[in-house]
């Protein structure tokens, strides 16, 4: 390798490694103090590695009243809210996608607009109507509102995603003899498939992070943040490490699994060189 | 009839309407409904009589103009910045060097971070007695803890909101720009290459400008939402750094005044719509140039 | 003569027996959770129950509930309630049904600045039961900084400023802490601490010139304050951690503290002011009702309620402090015990002042108390005499608003 171009390398390699440790240490001090045993968590200086391990904290905090279930809870509303999600919000990203109908751009817009009102203080509106419908302090309730949440950010990404995907190739399926929606079926959705995923975990993620709506509609069915945000008050620092830990594990994990997809969020493939 | 309908919509079948029309129903139930109440609740007093009250009211209030100043000056800082970083990110990983894919996922981990917990991890950074201060203290840099956040010290108390800010939300402008970069139709690059711009002409020439779809929608989806959080700069300065979200907060939840919550809800709802419109409008170029 | 002999004992078994099958009605507005509940009727009154044959039927209500049975009893001029248990706003609302109290004696030494408070209407209105408040706790390490002749059991607000002080000059650090975080129980300590304690009053004496003096105090004091202090929502973590040695808040909010540590902390009563020493109290108190079916039994209970030993089993249950003197020793040692004496020693003061929380008005008053601090202490800005008035007439105007009266000490 010539010179200049080993140079340009080596700096790439500093640069993106400087960038990953700027990401990865915090998160690194928050999984410390999880297992950091509990008289070491106030010492002055904070010891970066703590003395031992301890799975005390973690302990303490997964055996507090009401953790399991909320965390169940919040598992249960994710999913619901990632299938009601794609449901409703793939059609839509497809419809911008293919046609130019009237009305497309404001629609676009439409769905930016909505995400400009603080959405903490539209729960509570909300909270009022649910229990005029039944829905108060349910996980349907919650999952409804994160789904309404996360809409304008899947109908953005699978409009991009659609986009992604040749147009060409469906009507060349058509002139086949496919209908539209054998067409879309057998041609779009696989090859969209990887960019849905993406879509999928943004919603999953959106929707587990979430904290003021579920806490506001409910009171016994919490689900994880609404329950450590509550709880937060009375609980001592290690058990808000641990809870923090523990809201941030999964949504890593997931996207671990999904990181292929990261790429095609918002279509086109990229392959490295 | 039916021809003339569609042809006034424009399109040659209704499908898109009905693809779109569970979205509509849903937000329009889920959203619309609850946002026009809680929009009308800014307007209208208690027995229902139209009044501006609450909007004066929130105008005299004496944290407001103080939360106007740290709201504006807290996006002014950190969207730039933000927009620097994620692109500097975005041009490194777009070079698919070995390992970039992983590389990616790395930057965009702070996507999966609840405001809550990214609260609570630049906290246990910047708290007196927390990571920065015992990481200095024991390299003998200082011989006592830096009140990072400080009253005294309100400078030092933005920097720090600031700091755990833009980690937290690089990553959306981040992936916003990697997608943007990957629609530039190879062709173009190859081109440009062809006709001798290399390296930064290349970036500068040819990239950027093709970019401009994206960084103008990262602009807008990341100053609204800058405008509206407020979890971590509660975190992490609580009532040292007023900002308006909070203020609508604290008067819906605290003061359980729900009337001027909403009036600064709309306020800030207005300032949105405002900046929005000023970056369509300056930072103009083609919608959506390539298409698949 | 024998004959004589079997009949009376007969009337003393038959008065036994009968004195074994008393039963009585408790109403009660505390305790009402269902944990509660349980708990007292487990813990509490079965044992009473073996001890002197008075069996307790426990009756949680709501506020509106409790008045409103109250007064119809009254009314029919007869009634099943025996006995009653409520705060100190709810026996105010009922106030004419309830009897003289001056001749039951409780089960342990209440502070007469209490038994006052329990004085309305020209005789003893109810017996304080239990008390929640605010107080301040401090690191054993502050110790040594304490100022020639100051009294921690009896501090006084310049001296709390000189022991701050002596500490940042000792130390370069400031290691006085008050809560003032957004969520933060500060409001508290400006209308029921501060006001009372440099005024005499919670809102009479708003925008007067003791208040001018106080929050030209208060900036003084605030120079030795930990600058994160506005981030604070509660005082146990920066106890815990050590970035304050001294600190005021709810007992609740700086337990976890005295939990983890309990060695290294003491609970004090909060500061006297040149009016006097103001702090507030959560009180809950018993009473009889005038048309009570059994006076005696009910009597009974109030003396089994406010001994030592049941006062403590009150505070690990429900988590309010006792109002008896002996109960603070009689807890068990650990973050209970140490809350305890030090509210028990602030509710013992001789020159306390004791301060209610506003009620009936819209929770914008709280923002009031804030907005003056924020602008005063916080910012620094020079103590503005209109200003205060500004503030203070919008805060008449709530209770006007609301129709409430003014709180303790003003004379609501």
């Amino acid at each position: 390798m010539s010179y200049p171009r080993l140079l340009r390398r080596t700096l790439l390699y500093i640069g993106v490694t400087a960038f990953a440790l700027w990401v990865l240490i915090p998160i690194f001090f928050i999984g410390i103090s999880s297992f950091t045993p509990r008289n070491e968590i106030y010492a002055w200086p904070k010891p970066i590695i703590p003395s031992h391990f301890s799975l005390d904290t973690m302990r303490f905090f997964l055996n507090s009243y009401g953790v399991l279930n909320s965390l169940l809870n919040s598992v249960w509303v994710a999913l619901l809210t990632l299938a009601f999600t794609l449901a409703v919000g793939a059609p839509a990203g497809y419809a911008v996608a293919r046609f130019f109908f009237r009305g497309r751009e404001a629609f676009r817009l439409g769905i930016l607009i909505t995400r400009m009102f603080p959405t903490a203080l539209l729960a509570v509106p909300l909270a009022v109507t649910f229990i005029k419908w039944g829905l108060y302090d349910t996980l349907i309730g919650v999952a409804l509102i994160h789904t309404a949440m996360a809409l304008p950010f899947a109908v953005i990404i699978t409009t991009g995603i659609f986009m992604g995907v040749p147009k060409d190739l469906e009507e060349a399926a058509m002139t086949l003899g496919c209908s539209r929606f054998g067409a879309f079926a057998r041609v779009a959705l696989p090859l969209a498939l990887p960019g849905l995923a993406a879509a999928a975990m943004f919603t999953f993620v959106i929707s587990w992070n979430e904290v003021f709506a579920a806490t506001i509609l409910t009171v016994n069915n919490r689900t994880l943040p609404a329950h450590i945000l509550t709880t937060i008050q009375a609980s001592p620092l290690y058990f808000r490490f641990a809870g923090g830990f523990f809201m941030i594990l999964p949504a890593l994990l997931f996207m671990f699994f999904i990181r292929r997809y990261l790429f095609h969020m918002w279509g086109g493939a990229t392959a490295e060189r | 009839m039916d021809v003339r309908l569609r042809k006034f919509l424009g399109t040659d079948t209704l499908l898109p309407y009905w693809l779109l029309l569970p979205s509509i129903v849903f937000i329009g139930i889920f959203f619309l409904m609850p946002l026009f109440n809680a929009i009308m609740l800014a307007f209208r007093a208690d027995n229902g009589a139209f009044t501006l009250d609450y909007f004066k009211k929130m105008v005299a209030d004496v944290r407001f103009i103080e939360a106007l100043k740290y709201t504006f000056f807290l996006a002014i800082t950190i969207v730039p910045l933000q927009l620097i970083t994620a692109l500097a990110m975005a041009l490194l990983v777009n070079t698919g060097f070995r390992g970039s894919r992983f590389f990616l996922y790395l930057f965009a981990l702070p996507l999966g971070i609840s405001d809550l917990a990214a609260g609570l991890i630049w906290l246990s950074i910047f708290t007196q007695h927390g990571f920065l201060n015992s990481i200095l203290y024991s390299l003998g840099i200082i011989e006592r803890p830096i009140y990072f956040i400080s009253y005294q010290n309100i400078g030092l108390t933005f920097l720090a909101v600031v700091v755990a800010e833009h980690w937290r939300a690089t990553a959306i402008v981040l992936v916003i720009l990697v997608a943007g970069l990957q629609m530039i139709s190879k062709d173009y690059l190859e081109a440009a290459e062809v006709l001798g711009a290399r390296g930064w002409k290349k970036v500068w020439y040819v990239i950027l400008p093709m970019l401009k779809p994206s960084l103008q929608s990262a602009l807008i989806i990341r100053t609204i939402f800058a405008l509206q959080t407020f979890a971590v700069v509660l975190a992490l300065a609580g009532d040292i750094i007023p900002v308006l979200a909070g203020e609508a907060y604290f008067w819906h939840f605290l003061y359980r005044n729900s009337h001027i919550a909403s009036a600064y809800a709309v306020f800030l709802m207005v300032i949105s719509i405002g900046m929005t419109w000023f970056y369509l409008r300056f930072l103009r170029s083609r919608m959506e140039v390539i298409r698949g | 003569m024998r004959r004589f002999g079997i009949i009376a004992l007969a009337l003393l078994i038959g008065s036994v027996a009968g004195l074994a099958a008393q039963k009585i009605t408790w109403m009660s507005t505390q305790f009402v959770p269902i944990a509660e509940a349980e708990f007292v009727r487990n813990e509490i009154l079965a044992p009473f129950a073996e001890a002197t044959g008075i069996e307790v039927e426990f009756i949680g209500a709501e506020y509106a509930e409790f008045v409103s049975r109250v007064e119809a009893e009254y009314e029919a001029g007869k009634g099943e309630i025996a006995v009653l248990c409520g705060l100190h706003g709810d026996f105010v609302s009922v106030l004419d049904a309830l009897a003289d109290l001056s001749e039951v004696s409780p089960g342990g030494t209440i502070s007469d600045t209490l038994m006052k408070l329990g004085q309305m209407g020209g005789k003893q209105a109810y017996i304080p039961l239990m008390q929640a408040t605010y107080l301040m706790v401090v690191n054993k390490k502050a110790l040594e900084y304490l100022p020639e002749g100051a009294d921690i059991w009896a501090l006084t607000y310049d001296e709390l400023l000189q022991w701050a002080k002596n500490i940042y000059e000792a130390t370069g650090m400031q290691k006085l802490g008050i809560p003032a975080g957004p969520k933060s129980l500060l409001h508290r300590f400006i209308h029921g601490y501060l006001y009372p304690s440099f005024t005499g009053y919670q809102v009479l004496a708003f925008d007067s010139g003791a208040a001018v003096k106080m929050w030209k105090y208060m900036q003084e004091l605030w120079q030795y304050v930990n600058p994160a202090a506005p981030t604070w929502d509660a005082m146990d973590t920066p106890l815990l951690s050590e970035e304050v040695w001294i600190a005021w808040d709810h007992t609740a909010r700086v337990k976890q503290a005295l939990i983890e540590r309990p060695d290294d902390f003491i609970a004090i009563p909060s500061p006297a002011g040149p009016a006097g020493r103001g702090f507030i109290t959560v009180l809950a108190g018993l009473a009889i009702p005038k048309t009570s079916p059994n006076p005696d039994a009910a009597a009974e209970l109030i003396e089994y309620l406010t001994t030592p030993e049941v006062q403590v089993k009150i505070l690990q249950g429900v988590g309010f402090f006792p109002v008896v003197a002996e109960a603070a020793g009689a807890v068990p040692s650990g973050a209970l015990q140490i809350l305890a004496k030090g509210v028990s020693a602030q509710a013992a003061s001789p020159d306390a002042i004791v301060s209610f929380i506003p009620g009936g008005i819209s929770d914008e008053y709280k923002k009031i108390y804030k907005d003056t601090f924020f602008k005063f202490v916080i910012k620094g800005e020079p103590v503005d005499v209109e200003f205060l008035r500004s503030q203070a007439t919008r805060l008449r105007e709530l209770y006007l608003e609301a129709g409430a009266p003014y709180p303790a000490p003003d004379g609501g």
